[in-house]
């Protein structure tokens, strides 16, 4: 057994004391190598860490000892319970050349770690202490059951035409994100971002959009019914969709398309006569009449000054009769005078609504090809709870595909999750600023989805451009908290599990410093991996 | 929504039968990435024999969001045009470049006029195809894929890549230039290509010591993203190495301006993507196939100034590119070519904007294209049953020409099926 926190392995190299890797003259053991790791294997914790629990110095020593040992090392004998069951062991024959992590998620703390992963935005110690002394279920239940913490007021909300910078509202989410007391609420008004797309730029007013986010947070888990009506009505969404442009004279068919294809139903489920008919129905519905107006000078060099509209209080759209349709329309089927609500209802009814959504939450929270006997699952459960997003929530959570083996990292950390869990990792608060520069070079802004399909998920996040950027990042971070760093050697094991591979395990014992370990924890293939 | 791609299907046998960083020895682990062949990609080179030998370049350029044809190659005797659109049509004609007696470019595409006055500019109208879908992502894919029957998985240009390239130490062979992520166009599992948002910004701010340290932490992944990280590493670090050469011998010698005003959604800066790839041309790094986008072409709104301006900074782009590579002496075998998901709807919207369309004409640019008018305008009077032009030049017949006539490439293996000619290239490269 040797000391992950020191060079066992005997090689000689000339390092710096700043981030720098210098990997010279290595000499590699191959026999201690091959003896000792495998393709996923555990790191063994340091049983000098221990004083009151030293563990035996004997190979078969199993995960959960490891587990043990290692949460026991940063946070204190006895204040953390594992209540996992008995694990494999690593003495076991390497796994088939190619095959996939070793699961831990026989282990209730592993199970937990991996919940908190996926359903937040990874954790500080001082959450995943709190949630390993709860356990799985009732963390789940915590995560569900608590009502999201509304997010700070954004101080430049009232600037005249919302045109205060986008990345201070960005910012702003980054830190709710790092510091709010619930986080799941987070992860899910993220996810309905990517959803229920809309971009700063054709909103046109930065307002609108700090709007937005505190709708969705606050609708994020209702029930798709009235969410539905929340989007439509937003007003971001009005602009970003053209909704606001459509008269029932000459209805623009932009929102009600997106309404079926991205956000409901998907293609094929409808025609095109649906997409022309639901445009009509829609049809009416304007911006919110501003508080105020304030004349700002939006060009000094040439002496440019506009009559912007200032929002100061929140509010939806409103529908207004006289740009509305007065007919009758043939949507979905149903004939008749249908408005706004008749719209979602009969979406609603359609089986295929459920069917998407599921199969986003699945491929977002559990695999990224997800069984669709799995997917039909969530969807009957969602469609029979009248889509009561906590209900579907709470079946991907407790499926047991949630957490079966082949789960175990088989999903990628969005940038925005990459970066967050990062920082809660360090225990830094004070990153808003690096995560919002760093997000476009991984492809993801906030504020500024792609298109209006949003972002793409897992593979898709990865191309040689974001592979450099995400280690960037890290080089960034670290050299914003390289001064006081919490222990490396812990957060293998609260962040990977202490399941790393060989290369990982290797660079990570000739690291020089606590600097460079930490980089090598959170540049590694492990920690974008959830 | 699904744009999982199969990552389980790549093959890590032989990556892990000859990649293992300790099998290296300690000269590998010194060394870092860029001094160890990735044996897994090395794999998919050896099993590629023969294809393309010329020098040819391809340039697409994507106009993303559907851009509007008829405001792009506009009719100009059709009286139908004004009746279909009251408010978008007159000044598109009063003010139109013309190109023959009845068509002529929109207003803002002067410097592409000029190319077309020095036979340098092809254009196909009525490009489509069967049964046309009105979803961006749908018709997105179609075009990406080459497939109108949803089945291919892979890009056109990933295929081309895969099939008929060596990109054996030549990480640049594809490349898209100002994007994040993989166009699909070029996505393929069993290509090697590169992604380049700002060459600028490109590389590792840790310097060669980080570089050479996670070249080694991504050896040999486990788990179903361990290829896809591994060659994603591997291909970034053989660019860095082959950008560190190209920006310090490179000099631009055409104005690319970014000033030209920037539209909604525009946000990839088409100027600084097509000088990217003019660097990546000159300076000889082995560049084919590449693709760079420009959005906001989704004019459902307000599309007089929107569509105007982004004509305005397709022309000052791609002037600017053309003009580039010929002062470099390097216009001769770059081929540059335009597509978008659909054009727009003929009849105009109430909000000032157009729908979404079908068939729209596209514009092939450059010294190896026989300048003229191909294909056939479609009528403004029989419209579908959808109200959109119909299509008389299916999209994968220009795909044929570029592939086998401009690259050299197996178009019949690539497309999977022959499709009508189009001859828009002055002297096709000899069949394979």
């Amino acid at each position: 057994m040797h000391d992950i926190r020191k060079p066992a392995l005997g090689p000689r190299f000339s390092c710096c004391a700043n981030l720098n890797l210098r990997i010279l003259h290595i000499e590699v053991t191959l026999g201690i190598l091959r003896g000792r790791f495998n393709a996923g294997m555990s790191l063994d914790a340091a049983p000098d860490t221990v004083s009151s629990s030293p563990m035996p110095r004997r190979r078969g020593m199993t995960r959960r000892q490891a587990l043990t040992a290692a949460v026991a090392a940063g946070v204190g004998v006895g204040a953390v319970r594992l209540l996992g069951t008995t694990m494999q062991t690593l003495s076991q024959p390497p796994p088939a050349a190619g095959s996939d992590w070793i699961s831990p998620l026989e282990s209730e703390s592993a199970r937990v770690m991996h919940l908190l992963r996926r359903a937040t935005f990874g954790y500080t110690d001082v959450e995943l202490e709190s949630a390993l002394s709860a356990g799985f279920n009732r963390t789940v239940d915590r995560l569900l059951e608590t009502a999201p913490a509304e997010a700070p007021v954004f101080d430049a909300s009232p600037t005249p035409g919302g045109r205060f910078p986008i990345a201070q509202l960005q910012q702003w989410w980054v830190n709710h994100m790092l510091g709010t007391p619930t986080p799941y609420a987070e992860r899910m008004t993220l996810f309905w971002h990517g959803h229920f797309t809309s971009d700063y730029r054709k909103a046109a007013d930065n307002t609108l959009m700090y709007w937005q986010n505190l709708t969705w947070r606050r609708m994020a888990l209702t029930d798709l019914r009235s969410m539905l009506m929340q989007v439509t009505t937003d007003p971001a969404m009005l602009r970003y969709l053209d909704l606001a442009a459509s008269t029932g004279q000459s209805p623009n068919e932009n929102y009600s398309r997106e309404l079926m294809e991205l956000f409901t139903m998907g293609p094929g489920n409808y025609t095109e006569e649906d997409v022309r008919q639901g445009a009509r129905a829609l049809a009416g519905w304007q911006l919110p009449r501003p508080d105020s107006y304030a004349t700002v000078t939006i060009d000094n060099a040439n002496s440019v000054a506009r009559r912007l509209p200032v929002y100061t209080t929140q509010a939806p759209g409103v529908f207004n009769n006289r740009r509305a349709y007065h007919g009758t329309v043939t949507f979905l089927g149903q004939a008749g005078s249908i408005d706004t609500q008749g719209v979602i209802d009969r979406i609603l009814v359609q089986p295929a609504t459920a069917q998407l959504i599921a199969a986003k939450v699945a491929q977002d929270f559990v695999n990224p090809q997800p069984d669709q006997v799995f997917v039909t699952r969530l969807a009957d459960t969602f469609r029979r709870s009248d889509y009561d997003i906590k209900t579907l929530m709470r079946s991907v959570f407790t499926s047991q595909e949630f957490t079966a083996a082949a789960s175990y990292r088989a999903l990628l950390k969005s940038p925005t999750e990459l970066m967050v869990h990062a920082a809660k990792a360090l225990g830094a608060t004070g990153l808003s600023r690096v995560i919002v520069a760093a997000g476009s070079g991984m492809g993801q802004s906030l504020f500024d989805p792609p298109d209006v399909s949003g972002w793409p998920s897992n593979a898709a996040w990865i191309s040689t451009n974001t592979v450099v950027e995400r280690v960037n990042f890290v080089t960034a971070a670290l050299g914003q908290t390289k001064a006081s760093l919490p222990s490396a050697s812990a957060a293998v094991h609260r962040h990977l599990e202490g399941i790393v591979s060989p290369q990982t395990a290797s660079l990570f014992n000739q690291a020089p410093d606590e600097a460079a370990r930490w980089f090598i924890i959170l540049a590694s293939p492990e920690f974008q991996l959830k | 929504m699904n744009r999982e791609i199969g990552i389980n299907q790549l093959k890590r046998r032989d990556f892990l039968k000859a990649g293992l960083v300790f099998g290296a020895g300690a000269s590998g682990l010194a060394a870092g990435y860029a001094a160890v062949p990735d044996a897994f990609a090395r794999a998919v080179y050896a099993a590629k024999q023969g294809g393309v030998s010329n020098d040819n370049v391809l340039v697409m350029i994507q106009l993303a969001g559907g851009n509007d044809g008829l405001r792009t190659v506009v009719p100009l005797s059709d009286p139908a045009l004004h009746d279909l659109r009251p408010v978008l049509s007159g000044p598109m004609v009063s003010q139109a470049l013309p190109l023959t007696t009845d068509f002529g470019l929109n207003h803002n595409l002067g410097g592409i006029k000029r190319l077309w006055d020095k036979g340098k500019l092809a254009i196909v109208q009525g490009v489509g195809y069967d049964n046309p879908t009105f979803s961006h992502f749908e018709s997105i894919r179609i075009w990406e894929t080459g497939d109108p029957t949803r089945r291919q998985v892979d890009g056109w240009l990933g295929r081309t890549l895969a099939k008929a390239y060596d990109t054996n130490g030549h990480p640049l062979t594809g490349c898209a230039c100002g994007a994040t992520d993989v166009p699909g166009a070029l996505r393929d599992l069993q290509a090697t290509m590169t992604v380049i948002q700002d060459q600028k910004k490109f590389g590792f701010t840790g310097g060669s010591e980080v570089e050479a340290a996670v070249g080694a932490l991504y050896k040999g992944t486990p788990g179903i993203y361990g290829a896809l990280f591994d060659t994603a590493l591997a291909t970034a670090s053989e660019t860095i190495a082959v950008l560190r050469t190209s920006s310090a011998e490179y000099q631009p010698l055409a104005d690319y301006s970014d000033k030209v005003k920037l539209v909604y959604s525009s946000q990839n800066q088409l100027a600084a993507a097509l000088q990217l790839a003019a660097e990546l041309i000159v300076t000889g790094t082995g560049v084919k196939l590449l693709h760079v986008t420009l959005g906001g072409f989704d004019t459902h709104y307000t599309e007089l100034s929107r569509h105007d301006d982004l004509m305005g900074y397709l022309d000052s782009a791609v002037s600017a590119f053309y003009q580039d590579l010929a002062a470099h002496g390097k216009s001769d075998n770059v081929l540059i070519a335009t597509w978008s998901e659909f054009g727009r709807r003929p009849l105009e919207n109430a909000s000032g904007g157009t729908d979404h369309g079908a068939a729209a004409p596209l514009l092939l640019i450059g010294d190896p294209v026989k300048g003229g008018l191909y294909g056939s305008a479609p009528s403004l009077i029989s419209l579908d049953d959808t109200g959109n032009l119909k299509y008389s030049v299916d999209f994968r017949s220009v795909y044929q020409e570029i592939l086998s006539g401009h690259l050299g490439a197996d178009s019949g293996d690539i497309l999977g099926a022959t499709f009508a000619d189009v001859p828009f290239l002055r002297a096709p490269v000899p069949a394979v």
